[in-house]
């Protein structure tokens, strides 16, 4: 009887949990990914930017605006937990109101190689381009409510 | 605004020197500072205004070299050139990146960067040697490199390294690479790549191995921290499984680059 409740009541758990995360998705809030807890932290548009690999290094290259484009920068941050384990990631993907998605030249490096870091991932978009979401790996980020 | 007390005391000429002067003097030196600094951090905050193809044009004959000398022909900042430390009697490739190629940083750093992210050791190989030429000679850089290199590496290394030139003039984001700012500031935010890199691109876009050189500029882009410490030592085994180190040494071999070894081992020579 006590193993039937307690099994229930991780089935309650587990379900509580499934529909958090679904909640956190939908929000756009962090998401574990790879063991890496991962969040967007803000959406903005710049005539340059550097790019730099993820974690970031200090290198000088930098991304010009052109005519008819612009650069929107996304802010990621990203937590490695103890679970983490490496394993390659790709470059994560934007796509827009219109549906079109956009690759972005920062890679990700060695992810687990700093406990917890930002880091802005630049994307060429013709200009007044609205962010819909970002895609890293399996998890979707809502980019519509801060991409002001 | 913080304000760095022993640089701000440096500025005025030291310790000695504030110490002569009164208060309203130092009040007055510290809001000129304070104002200099301001200008400064509001400048760096304005968008570049990069050079055009004319502008870059008009320095010609400001200088004393021409800019596409190789880094062993001209002193480094507009200082004289020093001496070179001789080469060994069979020189390796490895003598060429301590006395010729040094410091080499950044195509170490190219290199490490192809490795952390698993490129094929023919890629890694590329990355590698990439910019090594620059050293002798800086216009199409890609072919020449590819010509020294050429005859003791796998094609696919070559390919990359004679093609890599053209990529860098276009953007391929689904690759990961972007045009930088460096290039505006170095060629002139107006210039236009000449007929034979556009027709060359044209090529390459259709290549089975466009990704060779891509992969190269890719890596090229990130390669460029000045505080990335770097050595050659990862690449040893590479070295050792894709370079045919000529038991001669490298200009002794009589290769079709080999000649190309031997101005880098004495660029000092008159004739």
């Amino acid at each position: 009887m006590t193993t039937t409740r307690a099994r229930f009541g991780l089935a309650v758990l587990a379900a509580v949990a499934a529909s958090a995360a679904a909640a956190v998705a939908q929000d756009g809030k962090t998401q574990t990914v790879n063991g890496l807890q991962v969040g967007v932290t803000g959406v903005e548009r710049a005539e340059k930017a550097g790019l730099k690999d993820c974690p970031p290094g200090t290198n000088t290259v930098n991304a010009v605006q052109r005519p008819g484009d612009e650069l929107a920068v996304v802010t990621v941050s990203f937590k490695v937990l103890p679970d983490f384990k490496a394993t390659p990631m790709k470059r994560p993907t934007v796509t827009a109101a219109d549906g079109k998605t956009y690759n972005t030249s920062v890679q990700l490096v060695d992810v687990g190689s700093v406990p917890q870091y930002s880091c802005q991932f630049i994307y060429r978009v013709p200009q007044g381009t609205k962010l819909k979401s970002l895609q890293l790996d399996t998890a979707t980020f809502d980019l519509a409510a801060i991409d002001k | 605004m913080e304000v760095d007390r022993r640089v701000f005391i440096a500025s005025l000429g030291g310790p000695a020197v504030v110490a002569l002067m009164d208060h309203e003097a130092k009040a007055e030196a510290l809001e000129h500072y304070m104002e200099e600094k301001l200008d400064e951090m509001v400048a760096a905050q304005q968008p570049e205004k990069f050079p055009t193809v004319a502008e870059i044009e008009a320095q010609i004959e400001t200088r004393p070299y021409r800019r596409g000398a190789g880094t062993v022909f001209t002193g480094r900042g507009g200082e004289n050139v020093k001496k070179l430390q001789p080469m060994p009697a069979k020189p390796t490739l490895n003598d060429f990146f301590e006395l010729r190629f040094a410091p080499a940083n950044h195509v170490l750093q190219s290199a490490t960067r192809a490795m952390k992210t698993g490129m094929s050791e023919e890629i890694i190989l590329a990355c590698l040697l990439h910019d090594c030429v620059l050293s002798l000679i800086k216009p199409d850089h890609g072919w020449w490199g590819a010509q020294l290199f050429e005859p003791y590496i796998p094609e696919k290394s070559a390919f990359a390294i004679r093609y890599h030139q053209t990529l860098r003039f276009y953007p391929d984001e689904e690759a990961g690479y972007e045009y930088p700012d460096q290039y505006y500031r170095i060629f002139g935010h107006d210039y236009t790549p000449p007929q034979y890199i556009q027709d060359t691109y044209k090529m390459l876009k259709n290549h089975k191995w466009y990704m060779e050189p891509r992969l190269v500029t890719v890596n090229d882009l990130y390669a460029f921290d000045p505080n990335a410490k770097v050595s050659i030592e990862p690449f040893q085994d590479i070295i050792g499984r894709h370079f045919k180190q000529p038991k001669e040494g490298l200009g002794y071999d009589n290769s079709p680059s080999a000649h190309m070894w031997r101005t880098l081992a004495r660029p000092d020579n008159p004739l």
